[in-house]
């Protein structure tokens, strides 16, 4: 369960949130709506401790999020944005080196169901030879996402991902995070694609101040 | 073989002379560099004048705690201008930067002379002084490169850096890319250059030696035996401040503090 508890922050003395309060329930849906510059990326970067807040509290499964636990808890969360820049290199010695990380260790790295996303998400397997710098946009994002997928994360923190992919690309990224029912799914978005879906909704407003 | 002759004052003066050309060739077209270039030259004939004095100075008396104490001023030098030229806030760095040019350089400086030219005192000036100027002159164009490099791209990829630790990744782990980037972008041009040495140019120390009258084949010792010190300085100091500064750049959660750096 991740909760928002009185968040107030202020960023060059402009006000993102004034005494903000938010509940989702594990396995839960947020969708994140407002204007640019309203504090869309600045709400889940709060989240995953980039970000702290002025005053109030962000509560991961119960832990106020603080030093002592900022690493650990980042764990169970999975972070996409838009316009991914992931590095350089070959592809599948990136994701080599995800799984190489001390935190990642205990995961198993699954080849098959990394050939079997990259087919959900329309890559063709060639793109495990490619460098990450041939990747067009697109398929970066979905490589991007790809990544956490396999990394199988409770929470996932989705800022704009579908903004730069078209429409039937759009759906079938939804589609694939809509059918993981015991996920927690945070998305910011402008796009229509997650709109509609009753889910529960904040709104930041247009200027800043949120509601 | 006998040293060259040393450049009257006169024939030096004409050496000026020389600057009619680009002199005329920027008021032909002009290039507008005619300002700068008459302060670039009196800004090199100046320290240079005065760098001269010192090092008689510095030759004459020979004394060790000066010696050092000199090569400390330069490592200052050093430090000042890496900091200002790549943005770091004095206040907060300038402890870990002098620290990485006094262990790269002065480590590297003492091998230098004492296993490879095995001279008995080591602090002597023609040593400590000369080749210090030239193991620092070449560590600190490379750390500008590489802090800046480094920060620039972890400023520039914030997406990146934070999906890396979103990932998973320690903050070591997460960094560990883009310090591998900033140590390429540093080491490259030198390495370039040590490819092509001696076949475009002869190089500086080299060429002085020949003309102080020492024979090819000791220049050319000096010169390999310099140009490996360099390299080995440069890596060292390079890898060093950007370790050394990191454990400062960044706050406990792990993002980089932007108060740290001059816009």
């Amino acid at each position: 369960m991740i909760q928002l508890q009185n968040v107030s922050l202020k960023f060059d003395k402009q006000e993102l949130f004034n005494n903000l309060s938010v509940e989702v329930p594990a396995g839960g849906r947020l969708l994140i709506l407002g204007g640019s510059g309203t504090g869309k990326t600045t709400l889940l970067r709060l989240l995953l401790g980039f970000v702290m807040p002025d005053r109030g509290n962000v509560i991961i499964d119960g832990e106020k999020l603080s030093l002592e636990n900022v690493w650990k808890v980042r764990q169970k969360m999975a972070y996409v944005s838009q316009e991914m820049q992931i590095g350089r290199g070959n592809t599948e010695r990136f994701i080599k080196e995800v799984f190489s990380y001390k935190n990642n260790r205990n995961i198993s790295y699954d080849r098959s169901k990394l050939v079997s996303l990259l087919e959900d998400f329309h890559l063709d397997a060639g793109t495990l030879n490619k460098d990450l710098e041939e990747l067009s946009g697109g398929e970066l994002q979905r490589f991007a996402i790809i990544v956490t997928l396999l990394l199988n994360r409770k929470i996932y923190l989705l800022d704009e991902v579908t903004s730069a992919l078209d429409q039937p690309l759009k759906e079938l990224i939804v589609n694939h995070f809509l059918s993981m029912k015991d996920k927690t799914l945070i998305i910011s978005s402008h796009d229509s694609v997650w709109h509609n879906r009753n889910f529960p909704t904040i709104n930041l407003g247009n200027n800043g101040s949120s509601s | 073989m006998e040293a060259v002759p040393d450049i009257t004052i006169w024939r030096l003066l004409a050496g000026f002379g020389l600057l009619v050309i680009p002199v005329a060739l920027s008021l032909f077209v002009k290039l507008g560099i005619i300002r700068q270039l008459a302060i670039a030259t009196g800004r090199m004939t100046g320290q240079l004048f005065l760098m001269s004095i010192l090092l008689i100075y510095l030759f004459r008396w020979d004394n060790t705690l000066l010696n050092a104490a000199w090569v400390i001023m330069m490592i200052l030098f050093a430090c000042f201008s890496a900091m200002i030229n790549s943005k770091l806030s004095f206040r907060k760095f300038f402890g870990p930067v002098f620290l990485s040019y006094f262990i790269g350089a002065g480590f590297v400086l003492l091998f230098f002379n004492r296993v490879i030219v095995n001279h008995e005192n080591i602090f002597t000036a023609r040593l400590l002084v000369v080749i210090g100027g030239m193991l620092l002159g070449n560590s600190l164009n490379s750390t500008i490169i590489g802090i800046s490099h480094y920060y620039e791209s972890i400023r520039k990829e914030k997406r990146r850096y934070l999906y890396l630790l979103s990932l998973g990744a320690t903050q070591n782990e997460a960094l560990l890319p883009f310090f591998r980037d900033a140590m390429l972008a540093a080491l490259k041009p030198f390495m370039a250059g040590m490819a092509t040495m001696g076949l475009v140019s002869l190089p500086g120390m080299m060429t002085g030696q020949i003309l102080g009258g020492a024979s090819p084949e000791t220049a050319i010792k000096y010169q390999i035996a310099i140009v490996l010190a360099i390299f080995t300085a440069i890596t060292v100091s390079v890898s060093l401040s950007i370790f050394m500064t990191s454990r400062k750049a960044f706050n406990p959660y792990g993002v980089l503090r932007n108060d740290y750096f001059k816009n």
